[in-house]
């Protein structure tokens, strides 16, 4: 009888294993909620430095193309304020802009991995687009419960030929809709040098949004909150909006 | 052109709600020139005035206060090898000035925008030089500096999300004598590339560009491409230049042939996992000489006045910055003439202070004989404070 039991439990856990997805298709579906076709937002970006100094950036920034295209401008301290930057192809193209100069500059790919106005989040961060699909294998390695919630846990190892931005992610989704609550970033020794934590998790148009995103480099023991003021995924964009042209307005 | 710019914008600009930002900067600086020592600055209050009364118009004007103090009076012979010290003469005064830079309106049809008024123009890829800007020269101390406004008509005309076509015309009292620049970029793969030309009217009315000879007209066809190679990003720039000459006064000649000048740049960057930010380039710049024995005084006229990008033909420019420490940034410049074996290593500290607030301290030591380009200098030093509001 106590053999019959375990036969079943075994069985029963077997059915619950097969009934969960995979990594790829948990994947799949984080990148389907993460990237709404368009959107606009106002939002603040405040980094706190190893030794505690703070400091608040406004921008506005719109995406098109569920990611693929960006364009974000910064609005506020009065330093930097108007300039820009467009990011083509998954942020494989980087063009910024000097409203002190006027210039406009084309940056190499390696410019992704600089850090956006010193803060914790890289170009390649605010990338969006289908790069957790493309340049990843992903492996579904648990079901954890995570600030009360249920969540898949899932390795992403980094495909080499298609270069990557990093080496391994670990990401947690809700098993409820599948939004990333949580994802920690890898380097080539196994060291998890950044976590991003998002949180005020909203609906807003039928998408769920983090209201505020916080990246903590635990290496250099800093770290960037990002948060959003304002979002709409309604904006439309017109023709040519990710353009130089507009780059410069 | 000035003042019928000023008197159609400026009104429009304060009716329409306009947005008020700036900087103040203030700069000292210490100069070592041969057995002189010389202690000199500026204060300098910017002031930008930018409003869109509607999606379509865009106006801006920005106005310079900006006050010298220490050696306000420099004597040009000083800088130029084998004169300085003869006690010949040539005085050129740095006065405290009050000027409307830049003013300009900017409208937005829906196929092209059209600029009008005093605005800045910066042609080309390079970051150190840019053989297709004929209308601005760079400090190799720092080249991002920005340059002063230019009296211009533009149209830029969009003809795909990466191609545009922009005409630029620079008008003089007379129509013939207006400066023309058309350039059309566009975008191939991950490089972009343009195409530029020309034309410069009565060239030599401002500052001879060739040695003892005289332009009267430049037409320049260039070409300039940035991108990435291997996880470098490259950039190249190159102009093609054909001056027709003039008679040098009390020329004995009767006729004089046109000259034809290719100036050219290369450069690469690169950002390693370290976040070391290195930036190379090379310039080869055929208005040059290749041998100091060559240079006349005009040559010296033309690099110092801007009217050429370089007193000689061949330089190298290096960059490398490092974020070192929470809002500290180490970086340093090196430059070399390599007609004259001279050059300068300048390091730099730079310290956000403040949110908007920052103070920079630059060294500058120079190599070379006497009577080279850079060697003619010894040391100099440069504390910068810019405040932005």
């Amino acid at each position: 009888m106590k053999i019959k039991f375990v036969s079943i439990l075994l069985l029963g856990s077997s059915i619950a294993f097969s009934q969960a997805p995979t990594g790829t298709e948990i994947i799949d579906q984080v990148t389907n909620i993460m990237s709404p076709e368009n959107s606009y937002s106002k939002g603040t970006q405040t980094i706190i430095t190893s030794s505690g100094k703070e400091r608040v950036f406004e921008f506005e920034s719109w995406a098109a193309e569920k990611g693929k295209s960006s364009l974000t401008r910064y609005t506020k301290p009065a330093a930097i304020r108007g300039q820009a930057f467009l990011m083509l192809n998954n942020a494989d193209d980087i063009w910024s802009y000097f409203p002190r100069t006027k210039r406009v500059r084309k940056l190499a790919s390696h410019a992704k991995k600089q850090k956006m106005q010193g803060s914790d989040f890289t170009y390649e961060d605010m990338g969006g687009g289908d790069v957790f699909q493309k340049k990843f294998r992903s492996t579904l390695i648990a079901e954890e419960t995570r600030d009360g919630e249920q969540v898949w846990k899932v390795e992403m190892i980094g495909i080499p030929d298609q270069e990557p931005p990093y080496p391994k992610i670990i990401l947690w989704a809700r098993q409820s809709d599948y939004f990333p609550v949580a994802l920690d970033y890898y380097n080539e020794k196994d060291f998890n040098t950044k976590s991003l934590i998002m949180s005020d998790i909203q609906v807003i148009e039928d998408y769920p949004t983090a209201m505020t995103m916080v990246m903590t480099d635990n290496k250099e023991r800093s770290s960037t909150t990002m948060r959003t003021l304002e979002i709409t995924y309604a904006w439309e964009p017109s023709k040519s909006f990710f353009s130089e042209r507009n780059l410069k307005k | 052109m000035k003042f019928w710019g000023i008197l159609l914008l400026l009104p429009s600009l304060l009716w329409a709600q306009p947005e008020f930002y700036g900087y103040f900067e203030s700069e000292a600086s210490t100069m070592q020139l041969g057995t002189s020592n010389y202690n000199f600055g500026f204060n300098k209050f910017r002031l930008d005035i930018e409003a869109r009364p509607n999606d379509h118009v865009q106006i801006g004007a920005n106005i310079n206060i900006q006050h010298y103090w220490g050696k306000t009076t420099w004597n040009f012979f000083d800088f130029i090898p084998g004169y300085a010290g003869t006690g010949m003469v040539l005085n050129v005064d740095l006065p405290d000035t009050l000027l409307l830079d830049n003013v300009y309106m900017k409208l937005s049809f829906q196929l092209f925008d059209f600029t009008v008024g005093r605005q800045q123009i910066s042609p080309g890829v390079g970051y150190a030089w840019n053989p297709t800007d004929i209308f601005n020269s760079k400090s190799l101390l720092d080249p991002s500096y920005e340059q002063t406004g230019v009296e211009a008509l533009r149209i830029d005309l969009p003809l795909n999300d990466r191609s545009s076509l922009i005409a630029i015309v620079q008008p003089e009292e007379h129509l013939d004598y207006s400066t023309q620049q058309y350039i059309f970029k566009s975008g191939l793969g991950s490089f972009d590339f343009s195409f530029t030309g020309s034309i410069q009217e009565r060239v030599d009315y401002d500052a001879p560009i060739l040695g003892d000879m005289f332009a009267k007209k430049r037409t320049m066809y260039g070409a300039s491409t940035v991108g990435e190679l291997f996880g470098w990003g490259l950039w190249g720039e190159v102009g093609y230049n054909v001056l027709e000459m003039d008679l040098p006064p009390h020329s004995s000649s009767m006729y004089v042939d046109d000259r034809k000048c290719t100036e050219y740049i290369i450069g690469a960057d690169h950002t390693f996992d370290n976040s070391l930010y290195f930036l190379a380039e090379y310039l080869h710049n055929g208005f040059g000489t290749a041998k100091k024995e060559d240079l006349f005084l005009t040559d010296y006229f033309a690099a110092l006045g801007g009217a050429s990008h370089s007193l000689m033909q061949d330089y190298a420019f290096f960059y490398a910055m490092h974020p070192t420490f929470d809002y500290v940034t180490l970086s340093a410049i090196v430059f070399a003439n390599f007609n004259d074996n001279s050059g300068a290593f300048s390091p730099i500290v730079d310290w956000s202070v403040f949110e908007d607030t920052n103070l920079s301290l630059q060294g500058s030591v120079y190599w070379g004989e006497d009577d080279t380009e850079f060697g003619l200098q010894d040391w100099g030093l440069i504390l910068n404070v810019t405040s932005s509001f």
